[in-house]
């Protein structure tokens, strides 16, 4: 708390002055290196645009089948920023990762630029007109006979079905299949039997006991960003909101954020369910049975049983990925409806009716058969990548090569399209006309917002143009373009007038049927293990792998990134002698993998599991040769609804030779004591125990006083800070600009934070962060790290390795317990950013004064006077600033992180950071003064809430409040008095600007954690 | 501080007195004041601007709300010049003339062939350094004249760099105060700027985070 250095040391001010002394005899030598820049000006005005100034454009998200809504953000006629659109009724101004990313598919490098045609055993590019000429030739040889083709789409909810079915009727061949690998058919097929309608509503609030069968609900399962608003609601009820189980034999994000995981063995989930049917009066089985046949102990179990009986209202969701999912899925119905759930938390009226039009393998099998058998004369496939994911088993790439002519309408070289004969390019989903059933009455508008950027075509329009050309079908297509198409049906009036808001009333008729009943597979398998393969929860079945956005997210359990991993508990490596990232190979009797061992205490000892999402082939140059397609050690094994089993029994598993390093973000799993994650359990917040335990010192209004009002900040403000100085500029509160009024602040409330990681990517497309991991990126100027010392460092993600990531905002997920490798553990996830400390470690080491504390409570980093010493990044307890070790916003460096078009995305707002600069969390200053821009040019002051980050905007969960804390009126300011607040390292008199709020558990009635603690007890777990 | 102690700091002056040039020149801090390059067309701001009594808001629309000021369309060119061709006529004791700068925008931009426009490649003369965010609209909209930093447009027959651009030019305004009657006398309007001989200086905010992000 000193603000002078003593006598002999040298202050910071009398560095610069020396410094400047240097300089100003250099000022004669510098030189102008600029170069000649066009400014290019419009032909024409386009109207309601004006320069520099975003406008903004409603549409709907179609990277799943969820059917959110977005708000394109668009600069100059480019497509900068995806965010929710708040007024939609799916997701109400959230967006997920994937949903996020949608702007790297519309800006992916490696996107087809224009139609392709195979000659001479190549695709080569072609014009439109030839390759129009050459559909509407083949269409004409295989017309007339159902049979002779098959058109694959992906899940399309909107009225593309009907009109993609008629075109397809006008030449006499059947259906389209929408095929969606990673659609959950048993769920649906069992809700629709059940409940009339495919995804219902799942109302986590309403109930007081959650039950999850493998329901990977907050893992993409479903339609992530609805579910997880509504668990995130659920948990904020805190001591009334409801006791979370999860059942299955690998614990995923969703076991994570559950209160109790019940590791049950693959196959055993029958049994409990039948035990839980039994437990609410149904016709089910005993818990003897389920704990036979699950592995579960009888008392754990009849401990559920027990809640399930004594708890109303519950909710039991299955999401099972066994064979056998189709029955669990119905028995999971029966539970819900014998215990009076319908209507209360599952809510079959607010259904989600994106779902429930999608095919599985089981489905392709047909297609399969008819092209080995020579029927099928001709493929179209759209939206999907059968050749990737369907299971290598099922040989669906050799049965293509027979099929005398394919088509493709992939926007990306995948490796379906790579087989193909034909490629036209669709628009991406952002440059087109279309609609999606978004609720029940409500059809989601799909409109585009900008200009198409390579010379592809809208596959509505290119089937219309290939009609037109048909004597037979022209008079069927009167219409320009699919726009009229759109347009036609809803009306042009009232189409205009919806535009604005991304909907319409209404629903949309003739879609795609309903799913199919065929016989289900069994589990089978050799070998000691169990496999369980799931999909990623970010890349999916491998459709997020060529964005790198996707790519750089860690993996919100494991926190790995550019690779495939195996799961393996420790017990079971210990006794195997595998470390982690030491290979193993998994074989079952479809084929063999082999990817680095993560060493995870939330998998059973007798299962291992692996990802899917990574071993492309063919799928553009962030996808290719990363990890392994967990598809080829799959069967052709289904569920009775034609759903691919990710789980269908037993493989062996051996260690192999190799070790590669594991290219993960995860420092420690442990706290080690630091309380970085901090919770407390529902008894211990009612008898409010931890109230004596609040983590603020003294009086946290007093702490988010601005400026200089703040002691704080007056001892990191040096000079200014001076309580005798005459002029403390514009840290004096009185000053003229006002600017030391505000203290921005945050608030993250962890029993909201789900560690989905949203609000990372929202981060990385706000803020211009590159992706650092690809394998090119790699190269130093110096080759090292290879065992001649001559070659490169091309190891997918080597600048992670060596902790070159740039995330300015990371999940840190910790787990407390456990450590006999016992099933009963607690998971805390902790976003992490600049903490915009009041007393910075950062600032007083900073040589050059490039960062420094703001008047209005930032932590401002100066990137023109960043010299890169790095002494900040040392000082930070946090590990928030980021060192930019390579040019990868500069074109011309092999590390550039933008290759053409994807610098098309950069924020023009944010600055693109140059080689030798540190960088972290602004706290989107851009933001802040772009707010202030606006209140200012309507001459008003800057409203509550006005504004926010874009971590806070993206969070489907709602556990990031943003604002300005000094000011009573803004939602944060009332956040930061909360008595489950805490600073992270309070004890290193930081005085951060982020208050975290601690996660709130509920334990099982009658264990030990659920005691109520002594008043004078210590702190909760995990508190220091 | 012993003499002793004063003289080892000798060579460690030296060091960064060669590290500061070397960044110096490095990082380009230098400024391309006057820089005045020709333009595909010698647009002639003075016969718009001071004979016409056009607006500047006019042609750069965007400069009040907006950061980007923006450039006038080809077609606001074309808006009068589809009218006012190259061939006046002599006419109010005026001679006769023959225009070869709207002879050339004519070439840019074809009357009634709308297909056959091309954009004009201008050159960029004003560019601030990197890393700092200017908001026009901030500024036109506090009352801070064009001419206050772009110098007396009305009369340069070749548009040229009035200012330093750099930093410390800034922060004389916004530490010092914006003086009006100064903004008005580079607009040219000399009884404006006597009215507001008496107003007190305009300042902004001076933090390092207003402008650079």
């Amino acid at each position: 708390m000193t603000q002078n250095t003593g006598p002999s040391g040298v202050k910071r001010r009398q560095f610069l002055k020396v410094l400047g002394a240097a300089g100003a005899a250099t000022t004669a030598v510098g030189c102008t290196n600029e170069q000649v820049e066009k400014l290019i000006p419009y032909l024409n005005s386009p109207d309601q645009t004006v320069p520099g100034v975003s406008t903004y454009y409603t549409t709907s998200c179609r990277e799943c089948a969820a059917a959110c809504g977005i708000i394109a953000e668009v600069r100059d006629g480019r497509a900068v920023k995806l965010e929710g659109n708040p007024d939609h009724p799916v997701n109400k101004g959230a967006l997920c990762a994937k949903g996020q990313s949608g702007l790297q598919g519309l800006y992916n490098p490696d996107r087809y630029r224009g139609p392709m045609i195979r000659e001479g055993g190549k695709l080569v590019p072609t014009t439109w007109d030839k390759a129009i000429d050459t559909l509407v030739q083949k269409l004409g040889e295989s017309r007339g006979a159902a049979a002779n083709a098959a058109f694959i789409n992906g899940p399309d909810s909107g009225s593309f079905a009907g009109y993609l079915d008629g075109w397809l009727g006008g030449y006499g061949f059947g259906s389209h299949l929408q095929y969606d690998p990673g659609a959950d058919l048993a769920v649906e097929a069992a809700n629709l039997a059940g409940y009339g309608v495919a995804m219902p509503k799942l109302d986590f609030a309403s109930a007081k006991l959650v039950i999850s069968i493998g329901a990977d609900y907050l893992d993409g399962w479903g339609a992530s960003v609805p579910q997880q608003m509504a668990f995130a609601d659920a948990r904020a009820k805190l001591a009334d909101g409801p006791r979370v189980i999860y059942i299955g034999a690998r614990r995923s994000l969703t076991g994570l954020n559950a209160d109790t995981w019940i590791a049950c063995q693959p196959g055993g989930e029958e049994a409990i369910a039948r035990a839980l049917l039994s437990a609410v009066g149904g016709n089910g089985g005993t818990v003897a049975a389920a704990a036979q046949a699950s592995g579960v102990t009888e008392a754990t179990l009849q401990g559920i049983v027990d809640e399930l009986r004594g708890t109303k209202p519950s909710l039991v969701v299955s999401g099972v990925s066994t064979p056998g999912a189709g029955v669990i899925a119905g028995l999971c119905v029966d539970i819900n409806k014998a215990a009076g759930n319908v209507g209360v938390t599952v809510k079959p009226g607010e259904a989600l009716t994106g779902f429930g039009t999608s095919v599985g393998v089981g489905a392709m099998q047909g297609i399969i058969e008819r092209a080995n058998a020579g029927t099928l004369k001709l493929l179209m496939v759209r939206g999907v990548n059968p050749a990737y994911d369907t299971p290598k088993a099922m040989g669906f790439a050799a049965a293509m090569a027979k099929v005398p002519f394919k088509v493709s309408f992939s926007s990306y070289p995948d490796e379906t399209s790579e087989l193909c004969d034909l490629v036209l390019p669709d628009d991406h989903a952002l440059e087109s006309w279309g609609d999606v059933q978004a609720t029940p009455g409500t059809i989601g508008l799909q409109q585009p917002v900008m200009d198409r950027i390579f010379d592809t075509r809208a596959s509505a329009d290119v089937m219309m143009m290939a009609a037109r050309k048909d004597a037979t079908l022209a008079a069927r297509y009167p219409q320009k373009s699919y726009r009229d198409v759109v347009v036609a049906r809803y009306g042009s009036a009232a189409l205009t007038a919806a535009l604005p808001k991304g909907m319409v009333s209404g629903n949309i008729t003739g879609r795609a049927a309903a799913p199919m009943s065929v016989p289900a597979g069994a589990m089978g398998g050799d070998g000691e293990f169990f496999l369980v393969t799931y999909p990623h929860a970010t890349l999916g079945m491998g459709e997020g792998a060529n964005k790198p956005w996707l790519q750089e997210l860690p993996d919100p359990v494991s926190k790995i990134v550019w690779q495939s991993w195996v799961e393996i508990h420790p017990a079971t490596a210990k006794r195997l002698g595998v470390a982690a990232g030491d290979h193993l190979t998994v074989t079952t009797a479809s084929g063999a993998v082999t990817a680095p061992a993560y060493i995870y205490l939330g998998i059973r000892p007798d299962t291992v599991a692996v990802a899917h999402g990574q071993g492309h082939t063919r799928y553009g140059r962030y996808a290719e040769n990363l990890g392994v397609n967990a598809l080829d050690v799959l069967g052709a094994t289904w569920n009775a609804a034609g759903g691919l089993a990710l789980t269908q029994g037993k493989a062996r598993v051996a260690k192999a030779a190799e070790h590669s390093q594991l290219v993960t973000l995860e420092g420690s799993a442990r706290q080690h004591g630091r309380g970085i994650g901090q919770a407390l359990t529902v008894a211990e917040l009612v008898s409010g125990a931890t109230t004596e335990h609040h983590e603020l010192p003294g009086d946290a209004s007093h702490e988010f006083l601005p400026g200089l009002r703040s002691p704080v900040a007056n001892d990191a403000q040096g000079d200014l800070g001076d309580p005798t100085s005459k002029d403390k500029g514009m840290y004096d509160p009185n000053h003229w600009s006002g600017m030391a009024k505000r203290r921005w602040a945050m608030t993250i409330d962890l029993a909201r934070c789900t560690g989905c990681s949203a609000c990372v990517t929202a981060c990385y497309a706000e803020n211009n962060i590159p992706t650092v991991g690809a394998r090119w990126q790699g190269r130093s100027l110096r080759p090292f790290h290879t065992a001649d010392g001559a070659g490169w460092d091309t190891r997918p993600g080597a600048n992670i390795l060596k902790g070159r990531e740039m995330a300015w905002l990371r999940i840190e997920r910790y787990f407390e317990g456990g450590e006999d490798g016992s099933s009963e553990f607690d998971t805390r996830f902790v976003p992490m950013m600049c903490q915009h400390c009041g007393n910075a470690p950062c600032e007083p080491v900073c040589p050059v004064y490039a960062t420094y504390h703001a008047p209005d409570g930032l932590n401002v980093q100066v990137y023109n006077r960043c010299v890169g010493t790095r002494y900040c990044s040392n000082g930070c307890p946090y590990k928030v600033r980021y060192f930019n070790w390579h040019g990868y916003g500069e074109k011309e460096r092999r590390q550039y992180a933008f290759p053409e078009p994807l610098h098309l995305q950069l924020n023009p707002d944010v600055t693109v950071r140059g080689k030798g600069v540190m960088e972290k969390c602004t706290f989107c200053v851009q933001r802040v003064r772009e707010a202030e821009n606006l209140a200012k040019l309507e001459n008003r002051e800057l409203q509550p809430d006005e504004f926010t980050t874009a971590c806070a905007q993206a969070c489907p969960s709602r556990a990031i409040v943003f604002g300005d804390a000094a000011d009573p009126n803004w939602s944060v300011a009332k956040m930061v008095e909360n008595s489950r607040g805490y600073h992270v390292f309070e004890e290193l008199n930081t005085f951060t600007a982020v208050v975290y709020l601690k996660k709130v558990n509920h334990p099982a009635a009658g264990s030990a954690a659920a005691a109520v603690p002594a008043a004078a007890a210590a702190p909760a777990q995990g508190a220091h | 501080m012993t003499s002793r102690s004063k003289w080892a700091l000798a060579p460690a002056f030296f060091a960064i007195a060669i590290a500061a040039t070397m960044l110096s020149a490095y990082s380009g801090a230098s400024s391309s004041q006057g820089n005045s390059p020709v333009q595909p067309i010698q647009f002639p701001h003075p016969v718009h601007v001071k004979e016409l009594g056009m607006n500047c808001l006019y042609c750069h629309n965007a400069a009040n709300k907006s950061p980007d000021p923006g450039l006038p369309a080809v077609g606001t060119c074309m808006g009068c010049h589809t009218l006012i061709g190259p061939s006046r006529p002599a006419a109010n004791g005026r001679p006769a003339r023959t225009s070869e700068e709207i002879k050339k925008l004519q070439a840019f931009a074809p009357i009634g062939q709308p297909d056959k426009w091309k954009e004009i490649p201008w050159i960029r003369i004003h560019k601030l350094p990197e890393y700092v965010r200017f908001p026009h609209m901030r500024h036109v909209n506090a009352g801070v004249t064009c001419q206050s930093c772009h110098g007396p447009v009305q009369e340069m027959a070749q548009v040229y760099q009035n200012a330093s651009l750099n930093m410390g030019w800034c922060l004389t305004c916004h530490v010092n105060g914006y003086q009006l009657s100064q903004g008005l006398e580079a607009a040219g309007d000399t009884v404006g700027a006597k009215a507001a001989a008496a107003a007190e200086p305009k300042k902004a905010r001076y933090d390092c985070a207003v402008c650079h992000y």
